[in-house]
């Protein structure tokens, strides 16, 4: 993290025009997908909470927007703004190399937003990924559908593209010099994206081929989905921890103490830890060999370490910095930090909510246990946690960075902003408390009437209506701070723009033998935590008067 | 650009590797992961080129 002059926000307002144009539409179509994808989340979980009644196809398809909006549109289009504009940023006022490309991929992104959610809302609804099997007498919806998720995964590749012609020629033609921390992990990025855009075609390719009569029915679709979705559980977090990389250097001006090379480690490590740790998805095949699942749960232990090295870089460099610069007792650092940025408050909201996320992640990957859960409430439980509570408040703390200097416009009544990253986890503490609770007492996950004739146990109503709560609770928040961040896409009154609070630590020498041990301390609770909740889980499992085995996929 | 060119070649040796298991060892049964892991090798293996050759 070597600290480049000038500031990010100069960099982005450095942009071409063109350049600003493209990114300022990525974001609003981001935004608006956000915003629709929780008012259908919303409305699912007043669903699941008694409070308002849908027939099943209803739900069905209420599932199937709120994930494909959600999941797909927000997630992958704010993700390529983000990398455009960061990658923009490396090349400090040259813009966007391939210009062209990354317009084509833009627009191709936008076509199959429309395509997916036109699908989504007149067709079959087949739930987000897509599986043919739900559609077998409706082709024309399959192929609609899978078109979408295909028009996606071009536009990805060819913006993608775009970010890596630009980061390779940054700076006087960038030759011979070597990438920062920052442009290598935007290299990477890029890359993965490609490769997750391949994975689309492999998925959902032989589903338009059979819906337009031209290939057999695709069958093993749901294992290609699986592929395609291993992939998206782990480019989200990725752009998370790059984001924070990014934020905390805006922020502090703090750089990474372990110097640029481990951090160049630390992201190429996302690449080599993705196939090597895919196997447990397969974890519900019923016929997926031993030696498969003995493999495949070693190697899933290792699906974390990029991001616990990632956040422990992170932490242990603003830790040094900010004991170096006197802050003393046990976390006077943390207090030093600019409480009053929203864009601070939504970074530690997220470290927050990762730990909680890997705690449960933890819990659900192991060989024994996913039988017994994934087709539980306790999924949804524990990935908002990830989805809303860390990855989706990164991206937004971004874009209050970012919209800004590229419109000059600045965000809405910042100091409520402040506040809606807690509002946003307390709602997610008490959805996922009690969706986690409602998944150890069995709750299914994706049917809505769960009365079973006044058969079910009692404490399944209290939980879901627990859920609702909380689920209302954190919509209401994303819903002001999506409000907020939006109002700087559009332009505002010159030098509108007050800078919100930041630290200056990063000039600050280190002194010796400074204590970091915050970082380390938050992933041995982590571990200890995932031990705790894994015990409960096999007591729960071992007091079960029934043998569990697995069918179907593990696709959630 | 050398050390950021190796680290994205160790990418494709590892994407690689993990292709020809699924692709030598048919009990496996999982040939979508030798198209994408084995396509991704390729691209990485192309992006590392491409580092090295903007180095020069």
């Amino acid at each position: 993290m070597n600290a480049p002059l000038p500031s990010l926000s100069d960099r982005v307002s450095a942009l071409p025009g063109c350049d600003k144009a493209l990114v300022r539409v990525l974001f609003g179509a981001s935004l608006l997908a956000l915003a629709l994808g929780v008012g259908f989340g919303w409305l699912t979980a007043l669903g699941r909470a008694g409070v308002a009644v849908f027939e099943p196809q209803q739900a069905a398809r209420l599932l199937t927007l709120h994930g494909v909006t959600v999941f797909f549109y927000w997630l992958y289009l704010a993700q390529t703004a983000l990398l455009l504009v960061l990658a923009g940023a490396e090349r400090n006022g040259g813009g966007l190399a391939l210009r062209s490309l990354a317009w084509i991929g833009g627009a191709l992104m936008l076509a199959g937003f429309a395509v997916s959610e036109i699908a989504s809302i007149t067709g079959t609804p087949l739930l987000y990924d897509g599986g043919p099997a739900l559609g077998r007498d409706d082709p024309a919806a399959v192929g609609w559908f899978s078109l979408g998720y295909l028009l996606l995964g071009a536009g990805l590749a060819a913006s993608s593209a775009s970010a890596i012609a630009t980061v390779i020629t940054r700076r006087n033609g960038g030759a011979g010099g070597a990438l920062s921390a920052v442009g290598f992990a935007l290299f990477a990025w890029a890359g993965f994206l490609i490769v997750s855009a391949i994975a689309a075609v492999n998925a959902f390719l032989p589903s338009v081929l059979w819906a337009l009569g031209r290939g057999a029915f695709p069958a093993n679709q749901p294992t290609e989905w699986h592929i395609l979705f291993h992939n998206l559980h782990y480019l989200p977090l990725m752009a998370t921890v790059v984001v924070w990389y990014v934020l905390v250097q805006a922020l502090t001006g703090v750089s990474s103490m372990h110097g640029a090379r481990f951090s160049k480690i630390v992201f190429a490590s996302y690449l080599l830890f993705v196939p090597p740790t895919s196997l447990y998805h397969m974890f519900l095949e019923p016929n997926l060999s031993e030696t498969v699942r003995v493999v495949g749960s070693l190697l899933s232990l290792f699906v974390a370490v990029p991001t616990v090295m990632a956040f422990l870089i992170i932490v242990s460099s603003l830790e040094a910095h900010g004991r170096s610069r006197g802050a003393s007792g046990r976390l006077g650092w943390v207090g030093a930090l600019p409480w009053k940025n929203p864009v601070m408050a939504a970074i530690a909201c997220a470290a927050l909510n990762l730990g909680l996320g890997l705690t449960f992640a933890f819990v659900l990957i192991q060989e024994k246990l996913a039988p017994l859960f994934s087709d539980t409430f306790f999924v949804p439980g524990y990935f908002h946690f990830f989805a809303v509570g860390t990855v989706s408040l990164s991206f937004l703390a971004a874009m209050m960075v970012v919209l800004p200097a590229l419109t000059g416009s600045a965000p809405w009544r910042p100091a409520l902003l402040c506040r809606m990253p807690a509002v946003i986890s307390l709602g997610l503490l008490i959805f996922g408390a009690a969706g986690i609770a409602a998944g150890y007492a069995g709750v299914p996950r994706r049917t809505f009437d769960i009365s079973y004739g006044g058969g079910a146990p009692a404490l399944w109503h209290t939980l879901m209506t627990a859920v609702g709560i909380g689920g209302t609770v954190f919509a209401l928040g994303l819903t002001v701070l999506v409000l907020g961040v939006a109002r700087s896409l559009l332009p505002g009154p010159k030098d509108s723009v007050v800078q919100q609070p930041v630290v200056s630590w990063g000039d600050t020498p280190l002194r010796s033998q400074v204590a970091a041990w915050t970082g380390p301390a938050g992933v041995v609770l982590v571990v200890v935590a995932m031990a705790l909740f894994t015990i409960v889980a096999f007591d729960l499992m071992n007091a079960l008067p029934l043998t569990v085995i697995g069918g179907g996929g593990h696709s959630h | 650009m050398k050390e950021d060119a190796l680290l994205i070649l160790l990418v494709f040796v590892v994407w690689a590797a993990l292709a020809l298991i699924y692709a030598l060892v048919p009990s496996l049964g999982m040939p979508g992961y030798v198209r994408v892991w084995g396509a991704g090798a390729m691209l990485f293996l192309g992006l590392a080129g491409l580092l090295a050759v903007v180095r020069r």
